[in-house]
């Protein structure tokens, strides 16, 4: 099973892989951008931030909701693996799949921050909640995916997380002690700040736990 | 292979008989002489793309003719096969009769009409 | 372990809401070919999903190499080639990809018999799975499943949507596999005539109920329209195991499931002719006839 389980990630980065290093790709340049400056700040990081969005989105799409209306499903639980090995292979195939890009960008971000004289080093706090947020808010994206066959309620799960990040970004700079330290020149880790974190990881650990005991216990696939 | 051997899908005898007549032409032309092994019955339906029980079949009627023999384990043999010829030309003959016999019936002949016909045929070969 | 069954069901159900499997109890030994016929809807595919771990039955047992379905499925798909023809292949990858992706997976996998039946079946390697004919791609998925040499190949449909050729190749290598008497196959097709070809024994389904499992050979021997011509005024009466029986003035049409030489003496010379039948035929009359004994 340890053999077919790698082989299925392995397929899942195969499949993926343009998707995979475009988006990177994409978020780079958006960093590259934002690095220049004021106005080039914006869209640089808009870009950097629509990108990793938008790839979590298709990657969830393309990995799972069009796997099984492709009728691929049915090849791959025709492979040795019980139903239940076949979400949870998903689950972290997926993941994976996003973490590395993310894992990129994130650092990118955090280096443009650290590195670029014009920008205070207290947006670090921000950032890092920023991309944290994005990690707990596509394994929200997947969670729904491998919950639901219908197309309805997927479409409704993509339109809310994509409002999450509008909120997100909305609410976190309204919480006082955190945007309060926005332009200091050293980044401040307070207890908002942990206690965001906190919350963020508890998503996480929810979301990606819940496909396990849910999902995988499905027992007919018609 | 054996793909001189051909499963007709029109013809309406069943396949166990064509397979069999098929085989016992063989052997009494002397193709298959006596002794010489059958094909195993797994390697025939595969060949022929015919199922394993239909040549089972085939050969355990063909083994009650007296056509073939099989030794357990060992396969199976063209058996001895003086006399067959003309056991099998008796056979044809009693089935045309047969078949004969109930055309008379059909046209609504009696069996001393069926056999004056019968007469008149023989007439007619050796006039040729 | 050639005296374990390959495929056991017994007194299976399985209820959906339109449509319920009923009571299915089928056997499959190694070293045979079964063919599943039954019309649409009939409850062939239900029966094959839960054969392949995709169902769980809601009564009875399903064991498949000895493996409990579908608690085992993991371990006994190891051995099972399973091919529907509803299945998809990675529309963005290769032929290739996914060859070199099934032979990483199976031990059994055979890198040179896959080669023949790539040019057997008249495929290219590098070509993209999005690329390919539907017949082209039934052909690839045969092909990943049969270059495995599983013990036992469960096919639903396998050769609807291929040209004459396709399946008469298609066919050749089922019967291949036949040779190895460890190996079976059981598949469903609405091809009577390669299910009547090919199999060693048949199960006839109709609305969620097996109406008959039996020997080919059985079938056929069994089975027959007897014409009669009965003189005026006569009728004959009612026999057991005559399935129907259709009148023509004078001309009468039976149809029996247990031909014997007695039935034929007993009709005597009224007797005109007597056909066997196809398996088409045989199939139609057998459900035709359940469907009347069961009131529907």
């Amino acid at each position: 099973m340890n053999m077919l389980a790698r082989k299925l990630i392995a397929k899942e980065f195969y499949l993926n892989r343009w998707l995979i290093a475009g988006s990177t790709l994409a978020g780079l340049a958006g960093l590259l951008v934002a690095a220049g400056g004021e106005m080039r700040f914006n869209i640089g990081m808009v870009t950097w931030l629509t990108t990793i969005v938008a790839f979590g989105v298709v990657l969830a799409m393309l990995g799972i909701a069009t796997e099984r209306k492709e009728r691929a499903l049915q090849f791959v639980l025709s492979l040795p693996l019980s139903p239940g090995d076949y979400v949870r292979i998903k689950l972290l195939g997926l993941l994976l799949c996003f973490f590395v890009p993310w894992a990129i960008l994130s650092t990118g971000a955090v280096v443009l921050i650290g590195v670029m004289p014009g920008l205070p080093d207290g947006l670090l706090p921000f950032a890092v909640l920023l991309c944290g947020f994005m990690l707990a808010n596509f394994s929200l994206v997947l969670c729904g995916a491998l919950h639901t066959a219908s197309e309805g309620l997927m479409t409704l799960v993509i339109i809310v997380t994509n409002m999450n990040v509008t909120l997100f970004i909305f609410l976190i700079g309204g919480i006082e002690s955190l945007n309060f330290h926005l332009h200091a020149p050293a980044p401040v880790w307070n207890n908002a700040f942990w206690t965001v974190l906190a919350a963020e990881i508890a998503t996480l650990a929810v979301t990606l736990s819940l496909p396990y005991f849910v999902a995988a216990r499905r027992r007919d696939f018609n | 292979m054996y793909s001189g051997i051909n499963i007709s899908q029109t013809d309406a005898r069943p396949m166990y008989l064509q397979i069999m007549e098929q085989i016992r032409a063989r052997i009494v032309a002397g193709d298959w002489p006596m002794g010489r092994e059958l094909p195993s019955i797994r390697a025939l339906a595969a060949a022929l793309s015919v199922s394993v029980i239909t040549i089972k079949r085939a050969y355990l009627d063909l083994e009650n003719e007296g056509v073939i023999v099989t030794r357990h384990g060992k396969g199976s043999f063209v058996a001895d096969v003086n006399g067959l010829a003309g056991e099998l030309q008796e056979e044809k003959l009693d089935e045309h009769l047969a078949a004969a016999a109930g055309l008379g019936r059909q046209l609504g002949l009696t069996p001393d009409d069926l056999a004056e016909r019968l007469r008149r045929a023989i007439r007619n070969m050796d006039k040729k | 372990m050639t005296a374990t069954k390959h495929i056991e069901m017994h007194a299976v159900r399985k209820a959906f809401r339109f449509f319920t499997l009923e009571d299915l109890t089928l056997e499959l030994g190694p070293g045979q070919i079964m063919g599943f016929v039954g019309p649409n809807g009939a409850g062939k595919s239900t029966s094959i999903r839960l054969m392949t771990g995709l169902l769980t039955p809601d009564a009875g047992e399903v064991r498949v190499l000895g493996h409990s379905m579908p608690r085992e499925q993991a371990v006994a798909k190891r051995d099972i080639g399973f091919v529907s023809d509803d299945m998809r292949l990675f529309a963005h990858a290769t032929l290739g990809w996914h060859m070199q992706f099934v032979a990483s997976i199976y031990p059994g996998w055979d890198a040179k018999y896959a080669q023949t039946l790539v040019k057997r079946f008249n495929l290219r390697p590098e070509q993209n799975v999005s690329g390919l004919s539907s017949g082209e791609h039934a052909k690839a998925v045969l092909l990943l499943a049969l270059a495995r040499r599983p013990r036992l190949l469960i096919l639903d449909e396998p050769t609807s949507g291929l040209d004459p050729v396709a399946r008469h190749e298609v066919l050749s290598e089922f019967m291949d596999v036949l040779r190895d008497e460890d190996r079976s196959i059981l598949f469903s097709s609405h091809n009577t005539v390669d299910v009547e070809r090919i199999s060693d024994r048949i199960s006839f389904i109709d609305r969620g109920r097996l109406i008959d499992s039996s020997d080919k050979e059985d079938f056929l021997e069994r089975w027959r329209r007897i014409q009669l011509q009965l003189p005026a005024g006569t009728t004959v009466p009612d026999l057991p195991h005559v399935v129907s029986r259709v009148v023509d003035g004078q001309f009468v049409t039976l149809t029996t499931n247990r031909f014997s030489q007695d039935l034929l003496a007993f009709l005597g010379s009224n007797v005109r002719d007597v056909h066997r039948m196809s398996l088409e035929e045989i199939f139609v009359a057998n459900v035709m006839h359940h469907r009347e004994t069961r009131g529907q």
